[in-house]
């Protein structure tokens, strides 16, 4: 069994991070997530493991120091929230479109704007749906753990590297903020820069002779080279949906409505579960785990199975919803409960809503 | 520009200003005396107040236009001075005002400051240094001196810091100030000064941070060591300080340097006297670095040369276009260029 440790959610991000053997990170404080780069300086890393830590002067700063560290093959890592994320899109598409591994996590907050610091997930669509221009897909990771917080970052420089595209973990203020019991992974290593050399081939990390120069670049100005290696982004792309969606199910078996929730929403979705069946209600939730590639075969599933109807279950406006019923086309009901601007739904009020929108109506 | 509203007599008070929002700075915070010192100010400049705008980014100090009882937008961080010279170019009738902290202006938005003051639009512009992220609670930032121990610098930092007048001077800047917190009458002076100067004014105000940097500008502000650690300029006077004002800046070669008066054959005589208006800047800017405990800081207006402002070179090519162009309304645009007569 590994070490345990009470721990916030941003910190066991930030330890996770030390111990998966990243060898940067690069951020800018913002509220709730400024836990991440106090912990990691507060570690001294460069004497636990070489790790460098900067506090950049921005966030258009970290996506790019990201940019150009993950260029030379190595494992960098930046967070923020939400509008710190908003900054770094130009960069997240530029580094998707010269297939850079890195890691970006975003500990959500209330928006639109400067909104305000309580946790939020409406953030979902820019995560999912692109956020910066171009056709690119970022892998997006929801943990709804502090225990998921450690565990989904050595799995997201493993995906970042395995593809060779930018990977984001979404949580939000809640799982930020919140302790909770954490098994840490073992130290890993880092890797050396012989051993880098020789994984990566692609990265500007020298130029041992007999090999060609490499220039990382996003443009092609030939339309057809251009589209070329769209197709190429877009085979990976499916690729990544065949192999690797995660998700988790909930008493789905003998359900008749499904709750579908991710991170916070899915922590509070559970006592839900609870309140219903103690009433007869027989419910079930799916907990996307990869919010892309999204969990579609799960949902189809039980589609198939004859379920009555779909809630989702988020700290939005409706966003994820929009998935559900793109798998769902209308077959059976699919609805959506959401508090919003940080207010966080109560198990009661889930209820309530699967009641009203779906048992009810 | 047309003047909408017709403005009665001014007969404006401190009153006027003050906001009923409760202010939700620190105890103890040097903000709460800035607010002081803009509230004393604004009802003595002659502009009605309606036509007050107080433009911010994001930061404690970002927080002043909800203190304020006049117009405001509280934008993005960085970008205030970007939303600053939106305002100012639409209509130039109002009276800008941005805040802004050592990290909102410095870090993130060090690009559009320096764009700002290279532009020189008639804005002021009030940098709250308390050199330190203080709403975010307790990072370092651009003006953190080297070796400052914060919460993401627990060994100290080894970065060069940034002083604010050397930035804005290297940018073409023609007004820079610098005011410190514990003296509202010496903030409301130049305050004015800037408010009445025509062009970028940025005022640099060295601000406590209690909880996050407290004393952080002791030497310069504190009872005991303030008399020979500060430099009040004023044009037309010699450069002396010193609780006996005994002490004085002289140019020895290419470099100030502090003196005795009365030693060595020193005598008033002999002290630099202060030019803010010259264009050349190069005692200005080294003027702007002088620091304790080798030298003392100069507060006081240190820059103040005329120029155009940015909006007046805009609208004038806009009007000069107007009376010259020969297009006169739209339909005289439709009928230039490519256009066709259909059979
Ligand atoms: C894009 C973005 N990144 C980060 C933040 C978080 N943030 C808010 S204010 C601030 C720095 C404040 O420092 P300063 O400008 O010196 O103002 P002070 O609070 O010290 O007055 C930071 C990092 C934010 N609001 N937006
Ligand atoms: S944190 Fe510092 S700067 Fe912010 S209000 Fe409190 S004392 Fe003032
Ligand atoms: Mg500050």
């Amino acid at each position: 069994m590994g070490e345990l440790k009470l721990m916030k959610g941003n910190e066991a991000l930030a330890e996770a991070a030390i111990r998966a053997g990243a060898d940067a990170y690069f951020g800018y404080p913002i509220t709730p997530q400024s836990e991440v780069i106090e912990y990691l300086m507060s570690e001294k890393p460069e004497e636990r493991t070489g790790m460098v830590v900067l506090q950049a002067e921005s966030e258009v700063a970290s996506i790019n120091m990201l940019y150009g560290a993950g260029g030379t093959g190595k494992k960098v890592m930046t967070s923020s929230s939400s509008p710190g994320i908003s900054l770094m899109q130009e960069g997240l598409s530029y580094i998707a479109g010269a297939e850079i591994p890195c890691v970006v996590a975003n500990v959500v907050r209330g928006g639109p704007g400067l909104g305000d610091i309580q946790p939020a997930q409406s953030d979902y669509f820019q995560a999912v749906k692109g956020g910066g221009h171009g056709d690119y897909r970022l892998i997006v990771l929801a943990p709804s753990s502090v225990q998921e917080m450690s565990d989904f970052v050595p799995l997201s420089f493993d995906l970042a590297f395995k593809y060779r595209t930018p990977v984001m973990i979404i949580s939000d203020g809640l799982i930020g903020q919140m302790m909770e019991k954490v098994e840490l992974f073992d130290q890993m290593d880092r890797l050396t820069d012989e051993e880098v050399i020789e994984k990566y081939p692609w990265a500007t990390n020298g130029k041992p002779v007999g090999k060609e120069r490499r220039i990382l670049t996003s443009l092609d100005l030939d339309p057809h080279k251009l589209e070329k290696h769209n197709h190429h982004l877009q085979a990976k792309y499916r690729e990544i949906e065949e192999k690797e969606v995660l998700s988790e199910t909930l008493h789905c078996d003998d359900a008749e409505y499904i709750m579908v929730a991710y991170g916070s929403s899915a922590r509070i979705a559970q006592k839900t579960i609870q309140l219903a069946r103690e009433e007869g209600i027989k419910v079930g939730l799916i907990r996307p785990i990869t919010l892309w590639p999204y969990p579609k075969k799960e949902i189809e599933k039980y589609v198939q199975k004859g379920i009555k109807g779909f809630l989702s279950v988020e700290m939005s406006m409706g966003q994820m919803v929009e998935d559900i019923r793109l798998v769902v086309e209308g077959r059976t009901k699919v609805e959506h409960f959401g508090r919003v601007g940080g207010v966080i739904h109560s198990p009661e009020e889930v209820l309530e809503a699967l009641k009203q929108k779906l048992i009810g109506g | 520009m047309e003047n909408i509203i017709e403005t009665p007599k001014l007969a404006l008070t401190k009153k006027d200003f003050e906001s009923d929002r409760m202010v939700k700075w620190c105890p103890g915070c040097g903000d709460h005396a800035i607010l002081k010192a803009v509230e004393n100010v604004f009802p003595e400049l002659g502009i009605p107040k309606e036509n007050f705008v107080v433009v911010s980014g994001i930061g404690c100090s970002s927080r002043f236009p909800y203190y304020m009882n006049t117009y405001g937008v509280h934008g993005i961080h960085g970008r205030a001075a970007a939303l600053a010279t939106g305002v100012k170019l639409a209509n130039p009738e109002l009276s800008v005002w941005m805040i802004t902290g050592d990290g909102d202006s410095m870090a993130i938005g060090g690009n559009h400051f320096i764009h700002v003051v290279r532009r020189n639009p008639d804005i002021n512009i009030l940098l709250f240094n308390n050199k330190i992220y203080g709403l975010t609670k307790g990072q370092f930032s651009p003006t953190s001196p080297e070796g400052s121990k914060t919460k993401t610098s627990p060994q100290g930092t080894y970065e060069a810091p940034f002083n604010p007048g050397e930035l804005v001077i290297g940018a073409h800047g023609k007004f820079f100030a610098r005011v410190v917190d514990t003296n509202i009458k010496m903030m409301s002076q130049v305050f004015t000064e800037a408010a009445k100067h025509k062009g970028t004014s940025v005022v640099e105000i060295l601000e406590n941070c209690v909880i996050f940097n407290n004393q952080i500008h002791a030497l310069i502000t504190s009872r005991d060591t303030k008399d020979e650690n500060q430099l009040f300029l004023e044009a037309g006077e010699p450069m002396i300080f010193g609780k006996e004002r005994d002490k004085g800046i002289v140019l020895r070669g290419t470099n100030l340097e502090v003196v005795k008066i009365g030693e060595n054959g020193i005598t008033e005589k002999d002290i630099l006297v202060h030019d803010p208006h010259t264009e050349d800047s190069g005692i200005h800017v080294m003027l702007a670095s002088m620091m304790p405990p080798e030298f003392p800081a100069a507060l006081g207006v240190i820059r103040s040369v005329k120029s155009h402002t940015f909006e007046e070179l805009v609208w004038n090519s806009v009007e000069h276009e107007k009376k010259t162009s020969k297009l006169k309304n739209v339909d005289d645009l439709l009928h230039t260029g490519n256009t066709w007569v259909k059979q």
